[in-house]
Parts: structure tokens; C-alpha cells; sequence
């Protein structure tokens, strides 16, 4: 039974994960209309960045910061001087994410080596505490309380601020956003930096849990595009409820069917194909 | 008589090839041979069909383990690839049936994902498939006159193979068959208006393209005479996208230049630096920053500019009318 509760913390921080990168995916699809397959290199990124500075002393706290800003910055230089020759060909864009993904993963294994890494975590994070017989790691329950603090400011960046509103407008109508006198490129860019942010988040975040190593990338990627399938692209409550689902259904595959848990989240991944084609929270088909 | 001298010409130098090309060369065609096949199954459904798949690798992975796993059971070289096509034919079938209801980026992420299952079964299944250190093939390539043992032959077999998926893809392409799938990639509300079955056109062609990457699978298992479970890993499948791309979509002779120039470039630039994938994906960046089409429309254009008047000015509104149209795919 103690068991089963810290496996329910393991998969609950694993899809918390999932929800920060795919989050990012599923907004940046809403409003740029771009799967953006770089997005599993600038996960692994982050956490390489993050891992770096930590090892060079710096605080845990600020490496995870300053990989956010990195993540933030060079997503605004891809948008920028890439996707933005691009737009109205989406297929396009996403054939040059995908570029990027290779180009941005052989990067990151020429500055950081093929090993598999870690990232270290401070002590008071790396402890764990007991309720009754069962011993909970700290740094789990943290991961699951910033996935919980994300969604929360998502849900109110959403809903409640003038910037969520220029967004919502232009994932529904963009030619009547600019007609409107908005500048619906600053929002481009803005929503692809902010889910780079999200994706460095992870990274750093992910590094002690999942550790870093050469092809997280496409693992990563691969998970996160489950997790927006069955969720439903373009809505980040989507992701939420799918990357709980994943990383629950991966956590217990794992322990149950080692072999199999990869099959057990495609047979899911299927069961919501085929009741609903466009995910559980997604509005139309390929849409 | 001028339709006859492209044919002629292409054949003639894949004949002639071997006298000049050292044993490297030889060994280096063959695989684009093989190459060209599967990237000619997958820029036919990107370019045809309007599916692209990040998943392809999947089938060829199938190809290649069903001739591995059933030499042990036989050597008969066309029951082994037969197999393998029925076999990469019938999961293309199941699958597409349930993949072409999407479409865009969801077909690209669930082909992908799809491609990921398919590699972890081989890798994981280690009793069976070795795992990770792949499995050697136990058959050796046999067309009834004994084993194959010359490069020569492998060579000209491989060749034989491909231009016979180029011929077949041709003829479906012209076929009314294609026409109508055509239709359904340039305007699917519009045929579907008109009462075809759109998801079923969609759904022969998946499964052809999927047969016909399990029929390439099968030819690297024999020429390579070991698998392992890279052959079925979703970077393969990349791989050979980047191939279609550069090669150009929406041409039969697109792919076959593609796996060409990525094969040869993948070997030249190997000796001297282990930084492939960088130089890979900044190719492909510029490829799509500059060269809508690929090469194929770059020679395309060359030719019209360099022989033919009157078509100069119409080519280049059409390069452009079909790069839009590709463009509403995502």
C-alpha cells in the first residue's frame, strides 16, 4: 500500500512535468497553428543550462532562472529570424522546427558530452518525510506543487489579464485581431518565448528526476505529443489532464508491465482517437 | 520519341554506373537504392496524399525484422519478401485505418508516436529480437540461381527493385485512382461534396506507401545481413523526411535525388566531423528557408530557364500556386 501513494507522488510529478512541456506545445499550436518539434531540444536545454550553473556554484534557484530567460531569449531569436519568414505556411514552420530540433540537440551534445547527468538539488529539497509509514521524497511533492502553481497562472493569464484576451481573440479570429489595430506579432512571439520558458522550466525542474542524456529530446517530444493528442491541442487544460493521465498510466506501466508501459499510453493515445478524434478538451478535428 | 529520352537516359547511366564507381561507390549506391524506395513510399503520401508522416521508419523496421525473425523458419528469399510487405501492409491497413481520420498535425505527432511502439517492442523484446544489439539475418538474397554473392548483382537487383516502385507508384499516380487521391489532397471538402470516400482513398494509399517501406525494409535486411532496432527508430523516420524535402514533395524523382545527396553528403561529411546531425538540420533549414520544392523543382526550373522559351514564364506561377498548397497542409 505505502508503495502504491509514493507511486501515485512519482506519476503526479512526472505529469507535471509533461504538463510544463507540453503546455507550451499546446498554446503555441493554438496560436501559431505550429507543431513545434523543438520543442523536446530546448526541454533538454534547459536542463543543461541549469545543470551547468549549478555545477559552476550558483544557486539552484537562480540556475533554474537563468534558464528560463536563456530558453526565452533563444526562442525569441528563432521566432524571430525563422518562423517569422514563414507565416501563413505552417507546414513549413513545422518542417523548420523540425530542422531545428536536430540542429539544437547535436549543439547540446557538443557542449555537454553523451553521459547521462544529473542535476544535484539542494539538501532541504533532496530529503523526504514520513506520514505514518510512508516516506514521501520532498522534491517530488515540489515539482507536483509548481505544476499546480503553473496551471493556476495560466488559468489566470488566461482569463483575467488584457494579454490572455488578445490571445484567446487570436487563436479564435486572427485576421480580425490585426484588423482590430493589434499587434498579434508581438503576441507570436510573446506565446512562443513564453512556452520555451515552460519547456526550460521543465528542464531544469526534470534534470534531478529524470536525469539529462543524449535523445532525451525526442523521448520527451514523443511524450509531450501524447499528452497533447489526448488532451487536445490548443488548450493547456487538455495538457493538464492529459499529462496527468500519461504520467500516471507510464509510472504504473512501468511497475506492472515494465516492458509494455510505452504500449499501455499508445492503446490510451488510441481509445481517444477513436471516441474523440480531436482529444478530450480539443474543440475539431485537426483543427 | 521525347517522352522516351528521360527514361533512357537515367537508365542507361544506372547500367553504366559500375564501371566507374570503386567498391565503396558500389556499396554506396546500392543502399541509396534501397533508400530510394522508402523515401519515394513516403514522398508519395506527403506529396500525393497530403499525409505526412513522422512514423515511416516504422514499416521499414517491420520489413527488415520479418525477414530477420522468419529466416530462422525459412530461406526462401521471395517468401521472406513477401512477408515482410503483407505483413508492413496489414499494420499500415490497422493503423491508417484509425490515422487518417486526423489529419495536419495530428496525423505527425500520432504517426510519431506510433513509430515510437513499433521501436520499443524490438528493443525491448530482447528474447526475440535481441534488443539492442540487434540480430544477424540469417538468409542470404536467393532468386533461384543460388545465392547472391557478387556485388555487381546485389547492385543491379537493388536497382531493378527500385525503378520498378518508381514504375508501380507512376502508374497509380495516373491511375483514376490517384487522380481522385490527388483531388482529395488538393481540395478534401470539395470531394467529399462530390461523394468519394475520402478517408478510403487516404486509407490505400497509407496502406501502399506502408507495404512498399516494409518491401525496402526487407531489402536492407538482405543487404545489410544484420537489423537492429535503429532501422524502426523515429530518427530514421526524420531522416527520411528530410530526404523527401530536400529531394522534393510532389514528384516521383524528387525522393530517389534526395536520398542521393543525403546519403553521399551522410558519408563525406562523417569522415571529418561527428557533428552529421548539426550540419543535417542546417541543410534542411535552408532547404525550407529557400528552395520550396526541393531539388527537384530547383532542376525543374533550371531545365525551362536553360531549354525550353515558352514555358519560362508559366513555370514559376506554378512553383508558386503548389508551395501555397502545401503550405495549408500543417
Amino acid at each position: 500500500m505505502s508503495i502504491f501513494l509514493v507511486q501515485i507522488l512519482t506519476g503526479l510529478a512526472y505529469g507535471m512535468l509533461l504538463f510544463m512541456i507540453a503546455a507550451g506545445l499546446s498554446i503555441i499550436f493554438g496560436l501559431l497553428n505550429v507543431i513545434n518539434l523543438a520543442h523536446g531540444a530546448l526541454f533538454l536545454i534547459g536542463g543543461y543550462v541549469t545543470l551547468s550553473l549549478v555545477n559552476n556554484y550558483l544557486n539552484f534557484w537562480l540556475s533554474l532562472l537563468v534558464a528560463i530567460v536563456v530558453m526565452a531569449l533563444l526562442s525569441v531569436i528563432i521566432e524571430r529570424f525563422l518562423l517569422d519568414k514563414m507565416y501563413g505556411q505552417e507546414f513549413e514552420q513545422v518542417l523548420l522546427t523540425f530542422g531545428l530540433m536536430f540542429f539544437l540537440a547535436d549543439v547540446a551534445k557538443w557542449i555537454w558530452g553523451t553521459s547521462p547527468q544529473s542535476i544535484p538539488v539542494p539538501d532541504y529539497l533532496a530529503s523526504s518525510f514520513s506520514v505514518g509509514v510512508v516516506s514521501f521524497p520532498v522534491y517530488r511533492v515540489f515539482v507536483v506543487l509548481v505544476g499546480c502553481l503553473v496551471a493556476v497562472v495560466m488559468w489566470y493569464l488566461e482569463t483575467k489579464t488584457r494579454i490572455g484576451a488578445v490571445i484567446r481573440a487570436g487563436v479564435d479570429d486572427r485576421e480580425m485581431l490585426g484588423a482590430l489595430g493589434i499587434n498579434f506579432k508581438v503576441a507570436f512571439t510573446g506565446v512562443f518565448a513564453f512556452g520555451a520558458a515552460l519547456a526550460g522550466l521543465a528542464g531544469g525542474l526534470g534534470g534531478p528526476i529524470l536525469g539529462l542524456y543524449t535523445g532525451m529530446e525526442g523521448d520527451i517530444l514523443i511524450l509531450s505529443l501524447v499528452v497533447v493528442v489526448i488532451g487536445g491541442l490548443g488548450t493547456w487544460k487538455g495538457s493538464f489532464v492529459g499529462a496527468i493521465l500519461v504520467g500516471m498510466a507510464d509510472t504504473f506501466g512501468q511497475m506492472w508491465f515494465p516492458s509494455f508501459s510505452m504500449a499501455i499510453i499508445f492503446i490510451i493515445m488510441g481509445l481517444v482517437l477513436l471516441i474523440k478524434p480531436s482529444g478530450l478538451f480539443g474543440k475539431g478535428v485537426g483543427a | 520519341m521525347n517522352r522516351w529520352i528521360w527514361p533512357v537516359v537515367i537508365i542507361g547511366i544506372i547500367v553504366l554506373l559500375p564501371l566507374v564507381l570503386t567498391t565503396y561507390g558500389m556499396q554506396l549506391a546500392t543502399e541509396i537504392f534501397i533508400m530510394s524506395i522508402f523515401v519515394l513510399s513516403l514522398g508519395f503520401i506527403i506529396g500525393y496524399v497530403g499525409l505526412v508522416s513522422l512514423g515511416h521508419a516504422a514499416f521499414f523496421g517491420i520489413g527488415a525484422y520479418t525477414v530477420a525473425l522468419l529466416a530462422n523458419v525459412t530461406t526462401n528469399t521471395y517468401v521472406l519478401i513477401l512477408a515482410a510487405i503483407i505483413l508492413a501492409g496489414i499494420l499500415a491497413f490497422l493503423t491508417g485505418w484509425l490515422f487518417v481520420r486526423t489529419s495536419g498535425a495530428y496525423f505527425l505527432m500520432i504517426t510519431l508516436a506510433f513509430n515510437q511502439v513499433v521501436y520499443t517492442v524490438f528493443f525491448k523484446w530482447k528474447d526475440v529480437t535481441g534488443g539492442a544489439d540487434g540480430m544477424t539475418v540469417r538468409a542470404q538474397l536467393d532468386l533461384g540461381f543460388g545465392p547472391v554473392q557478387s556485388q555487381l548483382a546485389l547492385y543491379y537487383i537493388m536497382a531493378f527493385s527500385m525503378l520498378l516502385c518508381y514504375f508501380l507508384l507512376r502508374r497509380y499516380i495516373a491511375a483514376p485512382l490517384g487522380k481522385a487521391t490527388l483531388g482529395v489532397k488538393e481540395n478534401e471538402d470539395r470531394m467529399k461534396a462530390l461523394g468519394y470516400p475520402i478517408r478510403s482513398y487516404k486509407l490505400i494509399a497509407y496502406t501502399v506507401a506502408g507495404a512498399m517501406a516494409g518491401f525496402a525494409g526487407s531489402l536492407y535486411a538482405f543487404f545489410n545481413r544484420f537489423v537492429s532496432p535503429e532501422v524502426a527508430s523515429w530518427f530514421f523516420s526524420g531522416e527520411a523526411l528530410v530526404m523527401s524535402i530536400i529531394g522534393g514533395v510532389g514528384t516521383l524523382f524528387g525522393p530517389p535525388i534526395g536520398a542521393g545527396l543525403f546519403v553521399i553528403l551522410q558519408n563525406y561529411i562523417s569522415t571529418f566531423t561527428a557533428r552529421w546531425p548539426m550540419v543535417m538540420g542546417a541543410i534542411f533549414i535552408v532547404f525550407v528557408l529557400y528552395s520550396r520544392g526541393g531539388i527537384a523543382h530547383l532542376l525543374k526550373r533550371l531545365w525551362n530557364r536553360l531549354f525550353t522559351k515558352e514555358e519560362k514564364l508559366a513555370e514559376p506561377a506554378k512553383v508558386a500556386e503548389e508551395s501555397k498548397t502545401e503550405g495549408g497542409q500543417a
